[in-house]
């Protein structure tokens, strides 16, 4: 929101010394956050009034002119475009190093000496939009530069801060202007002398009370120590007239609804100060009723509107507002021309069965005010803010009323803002008349408490010993109604702050201490008694991985979206339908949520095996599954969201490399080995989906249960995600392996006796597994103590289908030391059992060592 | 005898002067010390034929020559042996700038990881507990028990992800999500942190994340202050940036806490001064916080007369970005390997 420095001296006297920059660090340290100070006409140094004394025209362009503009000092040739440049006007004259912005588009361009089709031109004849003034100078037609011949030189020095003297100057433009001067700079012309502070609405969510100037002049008031002005209004005359009436028929949704009709209105623009102050906090300015009611909401921070009395009443010229909930179905065209269909969720004032107006939200295209209006009904309202944020949030219509209304404003406001704006009808429109009763339908109750504030307890809170007197001169300063009971403050809530914002002891803590400053608070430690915290195994288990996998086993780690691309899903045959979808994607380009982690990995491989002969890479992260039970959504119910399992992932690929499955296995036996788990690689478990490759894929057992698996990518999928080598991925629960995991890693006595290895290779057929084969060797022998795989050959002097493996075979005995007999005995059975079990075909058997 | 002894001496000094290598020392070693036909090896065997008193006298000096000539021998070889060695190592000279081939190629850790861990290694030194909860969350953990109701309009400053057929679950949006239902689990007293992801449904560019780390911490015990809550902030801050940092406090208005504040550091960059990096204001917005508000107590079924607390969230990811000099927030999820390898 913007609030400007000129509109809050109005209604507080602050001390000339106190520069804007200190003023907003006050508001930020003790209310809320100034994100930008902006001094107005900042952007238009070097603009001055320049006179065009001469137009010819450009003798190679025909819509250009060469002009000769004096500004004040000298004569300058300007080459000009405007079509409605002529001798005689004053004009905005850029000089050299003046700022604009070409066609008031993009970025702000200094302006330089220029030759335009061979002509020489020193600076340029601004358009309004060209220098950030087009919303007080609309174009009528595109090529027109700004005519100041009619405008009226604001007075020099500070702007006269009560609007009634200023409005003398109000709305008399074409009387002439003797006063403007070639060489004045615009600025000054044009009274852009304001500071304009930009407050960060989230940090004013909380505080109704400050979204308009009043407001915003009362804390800062109570921050500076200042008297507010009383908030005076003129009586006025009110009407008898007996043809307006109001029907709440929703009061929970419309706690106050205030009108009042007015006839003899001549619809025109606003006087010049009432547009200034409109543009000064960017509100565009559009004729005089929409502008009072726009004015009244920037000061009072209470939303307005304004119908025209003559398309709302019925036949027998009567008018009956009614409040109520719209008919399913119900149509709304909207003040900007677009239309709604309505559910009884929507408040809608409505006349003659016709919905008027959104409540709280916007009006209705065709009770609008126009130029032709002469007569007007105004609204001062208070709608319930949930039920209008629901309408505007619904219906994407966010404006300066809903934003307002949102915020729980303070009903008692209508009155004081609906007399304001009457009070400036009748000073704009010298014939108008108030020709109703002022209607008034209210019910409303506010909490003003009083709230007991136990001084232990607001020191207790702070941390610090505030004094009762201190305590009560903070609350009062705020407006609180402050009794004293003991050590108890009872604290009355002004009704602007008892909507919402306050409304328990811990709130009036915070009043408190922010006025107190927070910077005085003195810091301390809380005490605590010493105990180690709950240890999170979960977390420790993955770090664990995630140092194992990088340092031991070079893998790099990854965080992928969570979200995912229906077009990868596409390319890796997975069905949507079992992914759990976000209801608003960002850009509709990853609307699932992942299941896997394992489709990313794969897209980080593709993206880096064109720069890396190798990636090896892994994640841990969650993953999103709705046929697995997760955590309760509430404490008290037995809905339970989807599982989010936490996931490892890991992906491979490596340039040549025919069988980057072992890099996998290596890894993750590795990983699990640290951990100290028996680890089991099973074939044939089909739990990635169609991708796998039959041939090449295991489940991973941990302590016999499953926690994951490793597989080949089939060409055939990896080759549609552009990947051209053999790809690997594999993944592991790690919640599931948290449970099964159990460190069962024992100290084994040193061996008295020395050990013989024997090595035996042989030939099989190619299916037999290695597991099967340590399984069964094992059991050859009590001597074995271990069997370890060295060699494993296919190919050349291998009939097909056809592998040749060779083990060492370590014999020891824990009772004596092994005499040669007792060894080859043993390791002929195991040439026998490999021929039994397998039909191994013995190649050799090697003494290797005795130890 | 003793002529021949001092000879002999004499010669073998006079010799072992000229020696320059190894060969000619073994040379001498053979004219001297030879078992069978050395010089002094001989002169020792005669000493058999003399009689028995010259042989005691003879004997004796006999010996002491010889431990004498040993001796210096053993020295000589000694130094020929280093010098020898030296003109080897000087030979042996490699480039020890050259790296290892093959080259073993290294694992990196996501620099996310390694700040996430920093930091829970320093929460867990304060006795801190780390919670993990679920990233796609009921509406009631990350809305409602917060205080924020349906319809209150902080929900709509957050612009939140939602679940489709599911119009009450999102995908959290912050990590405060886990206060209560770490109060429903654990109870009070507690301490603790959450880090983790969380989700803004918002467009991406180099300064904004649809997918970004918090970490939000959780006091409650009984009489916790304001004061408390300052004291923490700071030890916090200087654990993370390893040195006192000057902090700010100013009001913010977060629905869960009550007083809310704002925490600035003054900007570490600048010094205050004001530069790029804290948009000249001197300070950095760096951790919203405040008392736990005293409905988010009662949602954790704590009663809030007896029990208060403190919340603060950091912003894990701005972190990384700070401490790593990170340009563009994007580089964190992109998955490429010439960034991941850096850290």
């Amino acid at each position: 929101m913007l609030i400007s420095f000129n509109w809050l001296k109005q209604y507080i006297d602050l001390p000339n010394s106190l520069t804007p920059e200190e003023l907003a660090l006050k508001l930020t340290m003790s209310t809320v956050e100034v994100e930008k100070i902006v001094k107005q006409g900042k952007d238009l140094d070097n603009i001055v009034v320049g006179l065009v004394k001469k137009v010819v025209k450009h003798p190679d362009a025909d819509k250009l002119k060469v002009c000769i503009v004096n500004d004040g000092a000298q004569d300058w040739q300007v080459v000009c475009g405007g079509s409605n440049v002529k001798e005689g006007m004053k004009v905005a004259f850029g000089r050299i190093g003046a700022k604009v912005r070409w066609h008031g588009e993009g970025e702000l361009v200094e302006l330089a000496k220029a030759k335009i089709r061979g002509v020489e031109s020193f600076g340029m004849i601004c358009a309004s939009t060209e220098i950030g003034l087009g919303d007080r100078f609309p174009l009528k037609d595109e090529k027109e530069i700004l005519d100041l011949s009619f405008v009226v030189p604001a007075e020099a020095g500070i702007q006269k801060s009560n609007a009634m003297d200023s409005r003398l100057h109000g709305n008399d433009k074409i009387v002439g202007s003797p006063h403007l001067i070639g060489g004045q700079a615009l600025s000054a012309v044009l009274g852009l002398d304001d500071i304009i502070f930009e407050i960060d609405n989230k940090s004013l969510s909380n505080r109704p009370d400050l979204w308009g100037h009043y407001g915003m002049a009362r804390e800062v008031g109570a921050l500076f120590n200042k008297k507010l002005v009383n908030y005076k209004i003129k009586d006025c005359k009110i009407g008898t007239g007996r043809d307006l009436s109001v029907r709440v028929e929703d009061k929970k949704l419309c706690p106050r609804y205030m009108a009042v009709a007015i006839e003899g209105i001549k619809v025109a623009p606003s006087p010049d100060w009432l547009q200034k102050k409109l543009l000064a906090v960017g509100l565009r300015p559009i004729n005089n009723i929409v502008d009072i009611t726009n004015y009244v909401m920037l000061d009072l921070g209470q939303p307005m509107h304004a119908f025209d009395k003559s398309k709302i009443k019925n036949q027998k010229s009567k008018i009956t507002i009614v409040v109520r909930r719209a008919e399913g179905g119900e149509r709304f065209v909207s003040l900007d021309g677009k239309e709604f269909e309505l559910t009884p969720e929507n408040l809608v004032i409505s006349s003659n069965d016709k919905a008027i107006a959104l409540a709280g939200v916007m009006g209705g295209r065709e009770s609008g005010v126009e130029d032709e209006t002469t007569a007007v009904i105004y609204e001062s309202a208070n709608f319930n803010a949930a039920n209008v944020r629901r309408t505007s949030v619904k219906l994407g219509l966010r404006t300066d009323s809903s934003a307002r209304f949102e915020k729980s404003l303070d009903p008692n406001n209508c009155e004081l803002a609906l007399r304001k704006a009457l009070e400036l009808t009748l000073e704009l429109c010298p014939g108008a008349k108030i020709a109703s009763k002022i209607i008034d339908v209210k019910d409303f109750h506010l909490q003003q408490g009083p709230i007991e504030l136990p001084l232990e307890f607001l020191s207790k809170k702070i941390g610090l010993e505030i004094e009762k007197k201190q305590a009560v001169k903070i609350l009062s300063d705020l407006d609180f109604e402050v009794k004293e009971k003991k050590d108890v403050l009872l604290v009355k809530i002004p009704t602007w702050r008892a909507t919402k914002d306050i409304s328990i002891a811990e709130d009036l803590v915070e009043e408190v201490a922010r006025i107190y400053g927070y910077g005085n608070i003195p810091t301390s430690l809380p005490k605590f008694p010493i105990v180690p915290p709950p240890k999170n195994e979960l977390r420790s288990l993955e770090r664990r991985i995630k140092e194992i996998l990088a340092l031991e086993f070079s893998f790099s780690e990854v965080y992928n979206y969570s979200f995912v691309s229906p077009q990868l899903l596409e390319r890796l045959g997975i069905d949507p339908a079992d992914l759990i979808e976000l209801d608003n994607p960002v850009a509709k380009d990853r609307p699932f949520l992942r299941r896997s982690l394992w489709p990313g990995l794969l897209e980080n491989a593709e993206v880096n095996l064109h720069r890396f002969d190798a990636v090896r890479m892994f994640e841990i992260g969650r993953v999103f599954n709705s046929e697995v039970a997760g955590l309760r959504v509430s404490g008290n119910s037995d809905e339970l969201l989807p599982g989010q399992p936490l996931y490892l992932g890991l992906v491979f690929a490596g340039k040549g490399v025919l069988t980057p499955f072992y890099e996998l296995s290596a890894a993750l036996t590795g990983v699990l080995d640290r951990l100290g788990c028996v680890v089991v690689l099973k074939p044939a478990i089909h739990e990635l989906g169609k991708v796998i490759h039959r041939g090449r894929q295991a489940q991973i057992l941990v302590n016999g249960e499953g926690v994951g698996a490793i597989t080949e990518i089939s060409p055939s999928f990896s080759e549609r995600l552009g990947i051209n080598e053999r790809v690997v991925v594999a993944e592991v629960d790690l919640e599931k392996l948290l449970l099964v995991l159990k460190n069962s890693l024992r100290y084994q006595p040193l061996p008295v006796y020395p050990e013989v290895i024997r090595d035996i290779a042989f030939v099989v057929d190619k299916k037999v597994e290695h597991a099967r084969i340590i399984f069964e060797l094992k059991k050859v022998d009590r001597l074995i103590a271990s069997v370890e795989i060295f060699d494993v050959y296919e190919g050349k002097n291998l009939p097909a289908g056809k592998k040749s493996l060779a083990y060492h075979i370590t014999y020891r005995s824990d009772s004596k030391t092994l005499e040669s007999a007792e060894v080859d005995a043993a390791h002929v059975r195991v040439g026998e059992v490999l021929k039994k079990k397998f039909g191994a075909e013995t190649r050799t058997t090697i003494v290797k060592s005795v130890v | 005898m003793k002529e021949q002894l001092e000879k002999i001496k004499k010669d073998f000094l006079k010799s072992l002067v000229e020696i320059k290598n190894v060969l000619q020392l073994e040379e001498l070693e053979q004219r001297f010390f030879s078992r069978r036909s050395g010089e002094l090896t001989q002169a020792m065997k005669n000493l058999k034929d003399l009689s028995v008193e010259a042989r005691q006298e003879f004997g004796k000096l006999a010996n002491e020559v010889k431990h004498e000539l040993e001796e210096v021998f053993a020295k000589k070889k000694e130094e020929i042996k280093m010098s020898e060695m030296g003109d080897i190592l000087e030979k042996e000279t490699i480039d020890v700038t050259q790296p290892k081939l093959p080259a073993k190629e290294a694992g990196h850790l996501h620099p996310n990881t390694l700040v996430q861990n920093n930091l829970e290694d320093l929460f867990t030194s304060m006795g801190f507990m780390v919670l993990d909860g679920p990233e796609l969350e009921s509406e009631y953990y990350n809305f409602t028990t917060l205080n924020m109701p349906s319809d209150d309009p902080a929900r709509d400053t957050q612009d939140t992800f939602y679940i489709k057929s599911h119009s009450d679950w999102v995908m959290r949006t912050q990590t405060s999500s886990m206060q209560v239902r770490a109060l429903e689990k654990y109870g009070a007293p507690i301490r603790m942190v959450v880090p983790g992801r969380c989700f803004r449904n918002e467009a991406t560019d180099a300064a904004h994340e649809h997918t970004f780390c918090q970490l939000e911490g959780l006091v409650v015990d009984k009489n916790i202050s304001v004061s408390h809550l300052i004291g923490v902030m700071k030890e916090l801050l200087r654990g993370v940036f390893k040195r006192d940092v000057e902090t700010r406090l100013r009001p913010g208005h977060f629905q869960f806490v009550e007083p809310g504040f704002e925490l600035d550091i003054k900007c570490l960059i600048c010094g205050g001064v004001g530069c790029g990096a804290c948009k000249h204001s001197g300070w950095i917005e760096t951790m919203p916080c405040g008392l736990v508000h005293p409905k988010v107590l009662a949602y954790g079924g704590l009663d809030p007369k007896e029990w208060t607390g403190f919340a603060f969230g950091l912003g894990m990811t701005r972190l990384v970005m700070q401490r790593y000099c990170i340009d563009d927030i994007r580089h964190l999820q992109g998955g490429d390997l010439r960034f991941l390898k850096q850290f």
